[in-house]
C-alpha cells in the first residue's frame, strides 16, 4: 500500500499522525513531512484510519 | 442587476445575539442548510452564510478567494489587524511557520503536566461544595491560567485577565455603546499590558511564547513591537473564550447524558476519541471571510466584498458529510470534522485545545465522576460563537 499526501492541501491537523504516528510522520512544525511512502505492512489499517479522519481530505491510499 | 442576484437565495432576519435555549440554534443552522445551500441574512450590514460542508471546506481551503482581512460580519473593514488571524498570502505563511513548533502536537504534549495541576488546583477548589457553575468556576478560568503560564505571566494575575475577559467577550446590556466602550477600554488595557511585557522580555527573555515571538524570523528581519502586540492580545482572545466554551458544551451534554458520562469514566481510553466527537457535534465557532472576487456558490451569486459567515457547525452537522450528524456518538472513528476550521487558516491552537479539553475532562471525572444539571437549570446561547452562558451543576459529596 502507498500513500500520497497532498502538501500542499495539509495544514496540520495532524489527525494521521494520532493514528499512527510512526507512519505519519510530522515535521517540526506538525506538518506532514512526507508527500509519498509505502505504507509497510501490518499497518494498513491505520492508514485507512488516517486518510478518513483527514479534515483537508488531503491524504489518498493506492494498492 | 445586483438585487436581483442577491436574491436568488433564501433571506432570512435575524439576530444573531439573541439569547435562546442551548441546542435551539444548532436546530435553527440544521433547517437553514435544509432549506438552501446559501441563505442571506439582512442583519447589520447584510451578509451570506454558507450552509453545507463541502462548500465550506472548499471556501476554507481557498484563503485569496475568502480573504480574513475581515473576520466578522459586523465590521467588514476593520481598522485592526490580528495577527496572524487576518494576514493572508506569503506573510501569514511565514507566521505560521515560525509559530508551527510552538503549537505543534509534539511542542503542546510537553505542556501536559503543567496544563494537568492547573485543572487539578482548579477542580480541587469547588470539588467538595457539591455543586459549581461550570463555566464561572472552572471553564473561564482553566484556560486563562493556562495562557498565564504560556506567556511566563505569575499566576496571581489570574484576576486581573478575568476582568478584561469578561469585558473583552461578556459585556452586557441595553446599549451596545457602552458595550464597545467597555471592550475597547479592556482591549487597550489587555494591549498596554502585553506590550510592557514584551518590552521585559526584550531586555530579559526567558522560555515563554513572548520570548520565543522575539526570535521569529521574516526574510531576515524580526517581529515589529506593534506585530508583537497585535499577536499577543490575538492569543488572549483566541484561546481564551473558545476552550471555556467547548468545555461548557461538553460537561452540559455530559450532565444531561448519564450513559455518556459513565461510558467516559468506565473506559477513560475512549476519551481522546469523544472530545473529537464534542467537537463536531457542539462546533460552536461562526467564522466569517470577505469575498474577494465575485463567486457562485451551488448556483447563488455572491458579489465580490460582500461577508460570508461560514459556521463550522453547518459542516460538522450536514448529513451529507456525517451519518447521523445531529447526535452525539462519542466513539465515533473516523471522525474528520472541521471544528478547528481548515485551509492554512486552521486553528493554531487546535493541539493545545484538544489536551486541555482532554486534560479538564480526565481531571474533573477523576474527582467528580458523578453530576448532573441543578433542578430548574436554563442554559441559553447566542447565534455568535458565545457558548452556554452557564451550566449549573450538582453532585452527592464524598
Amino acid at each position: 500500500m502507498q500513500a500520497h499526501i497532498d502538501l500542499n492541501r495539509c495544514s496540520g491537523h495532524a489527525r494521521c499522525a494520532a493514528a499512527d504516528e510512526e507512519v505519519f510522520q510530522l515535521d517540526d512544525v506538525g506538518y506532514a513531512l512526507r508527500a509519498e511512502f509505502d505504507v509497510p505492512s501490518g499497518a494498513e489499517q491505520a492508514a485507512r484510519l488516517a486518510a478518513a479522519s483527514c479534515p483537508e481530505r488531503a491524504i489518498t491510499l493506492t494498492d | 442587476m445586483q438585487q436581483q442576484a442577491v436574491e436568488q437565495c433564501p433571506v432570512h432576519t435575524y439576530s444573531p445575539h439573541e439569547p435562546r435555549p442551548l441546542g435551539e440554534w444548532n436546530a435553527f443552522f440544521d433547517r437553514l442548510r435544509e432549506e438552501a445551500p446559501v441563505v442571506r441574512n439582512t442583519f447589520a450590514g447584510g451578509y451570506f452564510v454558507l450552509t453545507r460542508y463541502e462548500d465550506i471546506l472548499a471556501a476554507y481551503q481557498d484563503p485569496d478567494t475568502y480573504s480574513s482581512e475581515a473576520v466578522t460580519v459586523m465590521d467588514p473593514d476593520p481598522a485592526h489587524r490580528w495577527i496572524p488571524h487576518m494576514l493572508g498570502g506569503e506573510e501569514h505563511r511565514q507566521w505560521r511557520r515560525n509559530l508551527g513548533p510552538a503549537f505543534s502536537p509534539r511542542a503542546v504534549s510537553g505542556l501536559d503536566d503543567r496544563v494537568r495541576q492547573r485543572a487539578g488546583e482548579l477542580i480541587d477548589s469547588f470539588a467538595d461544595r457539591g455543586s459549581c457553575d461550570v463555566m464561572t468556576d472552572f471553564a473561564f478560568r482553566f484556560p486563562t491560567s493556562i495562557f498565564l503560564e504560556l506567556m511566563g505571566l505569575p499566576s496571581g494575575e489570574l484576576e486581573r485577565f478575568m476582568d478584561w475577559e469578561a469585558d473583552i467577550l461578556h459585556s452586557r446590556g441595553p446599549d451596545p455603546a457602552t458595550i464597545a466602550r467597555q471592550r475597547t477600554a479592556a482591549l487597550t488595557a489587555v494591549g498596554d499590558y502585553v506590550s510592557s511585557v514584551i518590552r521585559e522580555r526584550r531586555a530579559d527573555p526567558g522560555e515563554d511564547l513572548v520570548s520565543q515571538a522575539l526570535q521569529f524570523r521574516f526574510e531576515g528581519r524580526t517581529a515589529t513591537d506593534e506585530e508583537l502586540r497585535s499577536y499577543c492580545v490575538f492569543m488572549f482572545m483566541a484561546g481564551l473564550d473558545t476552550v471555556a466554551a467547548q468545555l461548557g458544551y461538553i460537561l452540559h451534554h455530559l450532565a444531561t447524558h448519564p450513559e455518556d458520562r459513565r461510558r467516559i469514566v468506565d473506559e477513560p481510553e475512549l476519551l481522546p476519541v469523544a472530545v473529537e466527537e464534542f467537537l463536531r457535534a457542539y462546533s460552536f465557532v461562526i467564522p466569517a471571510r470577505k469575498v474577494k472576487r465575485d463567486v457562485e456558490v451551488a448556483g447563488c451569486p455572491i458579489p465580490a466584498g460582500s461577508m460570508v459567515q461560514l459556521p463550522l457547525a453547518m459542516a460538522t452537522r450536514d448529513a451529507a458529510a456525517f451519518e447521523d450528524a445531529g447526535q452525539v456518538r462519542i466513539d465515533r472513528t473516523p471522525n474528520n470534522h472541521i471544528a478547528f476550521g481548515a485551509g492554512p487558516h486552521r486553528c493554531l491552537g487546535a493541539h493545545l485545545a484538544r489536551h486541555e479539553l482532554q486534560i479538564a475532562l480526565t481531571e474533573w471525572h477523576r474527582r467528580i465522576p458523578e453530576y448532573r444539571l441543578a433542578e430548574g437549570a436554563v442554559t441559553r446561547e447566542t447565534g455568535r460563537s458565545s457558548g452556554p452562558d452557564t451550566v449549573p451543576v450538582v453532585w452527592d459529596r464524598q
